[in-house]
C-alpha cells in the first residue's frame, strides 16, 4: 500500500468505495494502480500535476461559472486518480444504456405520432401534453431514420451495495465529453507508465463516431453531407467543448448570426456566398433555436430554422422536442416505456421517485423532506434542488410551498449515499469524494457507446452534487479488460 | 470559409501587429533618448508626446494623464485597459479572437497567443521600467514567434491571406504615421524652415526611425553610411525588398487579396482589389521627388486614409454578413452598394441558382 493509501479512509460501512472492498483490501482490478502510486512520493504528484495543468491551461480548457465577478474563465477541476471499471460491469451498462435509449426513442417517436402509450395509459395523457418540452408543433414529423435523440449523456450513479442506476437520462444537449477525450490525454501524458499496466479500452474515435452519426442522419444522399456545430457562442459555459468537437471533427462551427434561411433551406454564410447546411449538431436549446417559433427575443437562433427542420431540408441533432423524455417527471415511467416498447425488464434500475402530482406521493413527500432530495422537474446542471439532510427547515418549508402549489413541477427520491472514490486534496492526501458517470451514446443507424464516459467527481468534501456549476471536477474513466 | 471565422482571422492578426508595433515605437524611444542624453534626458517630454501622437490618442491620454513622461506614456502604451491600442488590450483582443475560432487556427497558434496574454498579465509596470529592452524585445520575439507558428502550421489557404492582408494593412499604416510623427517633430525643431533637416542629432532620430522598423542594417546594405532623410525615406516607403517597407506591405496585402479573388493584374473582381492595385500601382511608379511635391505630410496622411478605405472593403466584400443589405432577398439593392460584378452578393446569388437547380 502506498503512503497516500494507508492514510486513506475509505469508510466502508457507510459507503460503497470505488477501490476499497472492506478496511485495507483493495479491489482487484484497483492492484496495479496501488502499486504504482506506492511508488510516488508527494513531490511525484505534484510534478505530475503540473503537467496536468500546463496541459489543460495550454489548450485552454476552462468553463464558464455564471453570476460570479471575478475573470469568466476557470480550469476545469480534474483529479488525478482515474477511476477503473472492469470490462463485465461496463458490459452491463452498456447493454443496459442501448436498451434504455433505445426504448426511448420508440417513446418520442410515438409522442409525435401515434400516442399509443397515452391512448394504453402507461402513462397519463395529462402528464406529456401539459409537459413544458412537449411540442405540439412537431406531432407528426418524421425525422430521418426515425431517430430523435442522437446524443445524449445519462448519469449513472451507484447506491451503498455498488449497483448501477440511472440517474437522469440527459436527451437534450448533454455536456463534458471533451473532458473526457483531455482527461484521457492529460493522464498519459502524466502517468504513461501506469497506462502501460492496464488493458484500457481507447476512447479516442468519439469524434469520428459523432460525425459519421451525424452524416448518418443527414437529409440528402446525393453529396457528402454538410454538417456544422451551432453553439450559443463564445459566452456559453461549454464554448470550449463546442469548439472542440468541431475541430476534432473537421467541420465548421457556427453561431446563429453564421447560418441564414431561404426558401426553406439553411445556410452558412461564407466569405464565398452562402453554403447549404445539412445537418446540425446544435447546442442550442430548443426555447432560443428559432425566434419565429420560441423564444422571439433570441439572438442566438436563426430565423426560419424550423420550418428549413420541419420541409426536412435540415436535420437537428437532437430533434426538437426530446425534453419531453427527459422530464424527471417521465423518468419515473422509464422502466414502463422499456416494458411496454421492448418487452423487457430494464437491465439498469431508477432511483425510486415519488411524484408531487400524485396525491399519496405527495403525502410522503412533505412528511419526509428532511431526508429527501427533491428536484424540479425540468431544471438541470444541480439548480432547483433540495438535499434534505443538509437543508435547513426554512429551506425545506420554501419548498414545501413550491411543491404544493406546483407539484407537476416536482420529483422526490431517497438521498442515495453515491459511492466514493479517492480523490487528492492538495496533491497531499486522499479523501473519498462522491462520484457519478456520465458515459455517452450515439444513435445514428446504431446505438454506439464509447467505453467508460465522463466520472464526476463532488470534491467539497461531503459534497454529493458533481455538477461543474457547482464545484465539481472530473477523473478519467478506464473501462479494462481483465 | 465563414465570414465570422474570416474576420476573426483578419482581426486577430491586426491586433498582434499593432502590439508589436506598439512594442517597437518605444523600445526605439527609450533607446535614443539613451543616445541622446548629452543634449538630453530620459524623461523629456517632447519625445514622448510623439508615441501618443503616433497613436492619434492625445485627447483619450490628456483625460488619463497630466503629463507625458516615459512612466506615464509607457503605462498608457503599455497597460491601460481603457486605451483599446495598448498592448494588453491589443494582446486580449487578439486572444479573444482567437478563442472564437479556436478550432479554425492550429492548436500552436492558440498557445503562442495565449502564453503571450498569460505572460502580460504577469508583467508589471515596475519590472518594465527596469528593464525595458527586455519586454519590448519579449513582445516583438511573441510576435515573430506567431507569425513563424502560423506560417509552419496553418495551411496557406483563404484564412492565412486574411493573415496576411490584416498583417500588411496595419504595419503600412503603422510605418507611415511613424514617419510622418517623426517628420513633424523635426519640422518643429528645425530652425530653418526648408525641407528636411540633417544636423547630426537628427541623424540620430533618423537611424531611430530605421532602428524601429528593424531596418537599420537592411538601409546600410544598400545605402552605405549614406543616412540622409532622402534615402531613409526611400527606404521606408517604395523599397519593394525589405519586409517592414510601404511598398513591401501593400505589395504583400495585394497578392493576398487578390489569392482570395482571383483577381489579376488588369483584373480586378471587387473594390477591395481594385484599391489595393491602384495603390499598388501608383507606388512602384512613385519617386522621392513626387512625393515632395505633394508634401511628405500630405501624402502619409492621404495614404493612411486610401488604407481605411480597403479596411472598408474587405469588410464589405467577406464580412459584412450582418449587414441587410446583402441578404438574398435584398440582392437588387445590394449590388450597387458592393460595387463591380463579382462581389459577394453577386456570387451568393450564383451559388443559390446552382443548388436550386
Amino acid at each position: 500500500m502506498s503512503r497516500f493509501f494507508e492514510r486513506y479512509e475509505p469508510e466502508t460501512r457507510q459507503f460503497f468505495d470505488e477501490v476499497i472492498a472492506t478496511e485495507g483490501s483493495p479491489r482487484p482490478h484497483y492492484d496495479k494502480m496501488l502499486q504504482r502510486f506506492a511508488q510516488f512520493s508527494i513531490d511525484d504528484i505534484k510534478a505530475r500535476r503540473e503537467i496536468v495543468n500546463i496541459f489543460f491551461r495550454n489548450q485552454g480548457i476552462t468553463f464558464t461559472v455564471y453570476g460570479e465577478d471575478e475573470g469568466v474563465e476557470r480550469l476545469f477541476p480534474f483529479d488525478l486518480i482515474p477511476r477503473v471499471v472492469p470490462a463485465h460491469e461496463w458490459e452491463t451498462i452498456e447493454k443496459g444504456l442501448i436498451q434504455r435509449i433505445t426504448a426511448l426513442n420508440e417513446f418520442l417517436n410515438d409522442i409525435y405520432h401515434g400516442q399509443k402509450i397515452l391512448k394504453d395509459k402507461i402513462i397519463p395523457a395529462e402528464l406529456i401534453l401539459g409537459s413544458l418540452h412537449f411540442r405540439r408543433e412537431f406531432v407528426g414529423i418524421n425525422p430521418p431514420l426515425g431517430i430523435y435523440i442522437h446524443v445524449t449523456g445519462s448519469d449513472i450513479i451507484r447506491d451503498r451495495h455498488g449497483h448501477y442506476l440511472v440517474l437522469e437520462d440527459n436527451l437534450r444537449t448533454p455536456s463534458g465529453v471533451s473532458y473526457m477525450l483531455q482527461n484521457r490525454q492529460a493522464m498519459k501524458r502524466a502517468f504513461p507508465v501506469l497506462f502501460d499496466k492496464y488493458k484500457i479500452r481507447p476512447i479516442e474515435n468519439y469524434p469520428q463516431e459523432l460525425l459519421r452519426t451525424l452524416q448518418e442522419i443527414s437529409p440528402v444522399s446525393r453529396r457528402e453531407p454538410n454538417v456544422v456545430v451551432l453553439t450559443p457562442g463564445i459566452y456559453n459555459s461549454a464554448y470550449f467543448e463546442h469548439s472542440f468537437l468541431a475541430r476534432q471533427m473537421g467541420i465548421e462551427l457556427t453561431e446563429g448570426k453564421d447560418l441564414v434561411v431561404n426558401n426553406n433551406k439553411v445556410y452558412t454564410r461564407t466569405t464565398r456566398g452562402l453554403e447549404q447546411v445539412d445537418v446540425i449538431y446544435r447546442r442550442v436549446d430548443d426555447a432560443y433555436l428559432d425566434p419565429l417559433v420560441f423564444r422571439p427575443d433570441s439572438k442566438l437562433g436563426v430565423a426560419g430554422l424550423v420550418n428549413a427542420y420541419r420541409k426536412g431540408n435540415v436535420t437537428l441533432a437532437n430533434a426538437i422536442g426530446c425534453g419531453v423524455a427527459d422530464d424527471k417527471v417521465i423518468y419515473s415511467f422509464v422502466p414502463k416505456i422499456i416494458k411496454y416498447y421492448l418487452g423487457e425488464d430494464p437491465i439498469l434500475e431508477n432511483v425510486p421517485t415519488w411524484l408531487a402530482s400524485n396525491p399519496d406521493d405527495l403525502k410522503y413527500i412533505l412528511a419526509n423532506l428532511d431526508s429527501l432530495v427533491v428536484k424540479a422537474a425540468n431544471e438541470s446542471g444541480g439548480y432547483g434542488m433540495l438535499i434534505g439532510p443538509e437543508s435547513t427547515i426554512e429551506e425545506q418549508e420554501k419548498f414545501a410551498e413550491m411543491i404544493v402549489a406546483n407539484p407537476r413541477n416536482y420529483i422526490a427520491q431517497p438521498t442515495i449515499s453515491l459511492s466514493r472514490h479517492p480523490s487528492f486534496f492538495n496533491d497531499t492526501e486522499l479523501w473519498g469524494c462522491h462520484i457519478d458517470l456520465r458515459p455517452y451514446v450515439l444513435y445514428g443507424k446504431n446505438v454506439t457507446i464509447v467505453p467508460g464516459g465522463l466520472t464526476r467527481v463532488a470534491l467539497k468534501r461531503g459534497s454529493l452534487v458533481v455538477n461543474s456549476s457547482q464545484g465539481g471536477g472530473s477523473k478519467d474513466t478506464w473501462v479494462v479488460d481483465e | 470559409m465563414l465570414s465570422r471565422v474570416a474576420e476573426s482571422l483578419f482581426w486577430m492578426s491586426r491586433y498582434f501587429e499593432r502590439a508589436e508595433n506598439t512594442a517597437r515605437f518605444l523600445d526605439v524611444n527609450f533607446n535614443l533618448l539613451l543616445d541622446l542624453n548629452k543634449i538630453t534626458h530620459v524623461e523629456n517630454p517632447n519625445y514622448w508626446i510623439a508615441l501618443i501622437l503616433v497613436t492619434s490618442d492625445k485627447e483619450r491620454f490628456n483625460s488619463l494623464y497630466e503629463s507625458y513622461s516615459a512612466r506615464t506614456v509607457t503605462d498608457y502604451l503599455v497597460f491601460n485597459k481603457n486605451n483599446p491600442n495598448s498592448i494588453i488590450s491589443c494582446i486580449s483582443l487578439a486572444r479573444e479572437n482567437a478563442r472564437s475560432i479556436i478550432e479554425s487556427i492550429s492548436s500552436e497558434m492558440w498557445e503562442q497567443v495565449n502564453n503571450l496574454y498569460h505572460y502580460l498579465q504577469s508583467v508589471t509596470p515596475q519590472s518594465v521600467q527596469n528593464d525595458p529592452y527586455s519586454f519590448y524585445k519579449e513582445i516583438k520575439n511573441a510576435s515573430h514567434l506567431f507569425q513563424g507558428i502560423t506560417d509552419n502550421t496553418f495551411s496557406h489557404n483563404e484564412g492565412w491571406d486574411f493573415i496576411q492582408i490584416a498583417k500588411y494593412l496595419e504595419r503600412t499604416d503603422n510605418i507611415a504615421r511613424l514617419i510622418d510623427v517623426k517628420y513633424h517633430m523635426l519640422l518643429s525643431e528645425a530652425e530653418s524652415q526648408t525641407e528636411i533637416v540633417a544636423g547630426s542629432e537628427d541623424i540620430i532620430q533618423w537611424m531611430a526611425v530605421l532602428k524601429s522598423c528593424s531596418a537599420l542594417e537592411a538601409f546600410r546594405k544598400v545605402y552605405l553610411s549614406k543616412i540622409d532623410p532622402d534615402n531613409i525615406l526611400r527606404f521606408l516607403i517604395l523599397d519593394r525588398t525589405f519586409p517592414r517597407s510601404i511598398n513591401f506591405s501593400v505589395c504583400a496585402a495585394e497578392d493576398a487579396l487578390w489569392r482570395i479573388s482571383g483577381s489579376s493584374r488588369h483584373r480586378y473582381v471587387n473594390n477591395a482589389d481594385r484599391l489595393i492595385g491602384k495603390l499598388e500601382a501608383e507606388l512602384s511608379y512613385t519617386a522621392i521627388e513626387d512625393i515632395y511635391a505633394k508634401g511628405l505630410h500630405h501624402y502619409l496622411e492621404d495614404l493612411e486614409q486610401r488604407l481605411v478605405k480597403v479596411g472598408e472593403q474587405v469588410h464589405l466584400t467577406y464580412f459584412a454578413y450582418h449587414t441587410p443589405e446583402i441578404e438574398p432577398l435584398d440582392i437588387e439593392e445590394a449590388l450597387p452598394f458592393t460595387g463591380v460584378a463579382g462581389g459577394r452578393a453577386y456570387w451568393s446569388q450564383a451559388q443559390q441558382h446552382q443548388q436550386q437547380q
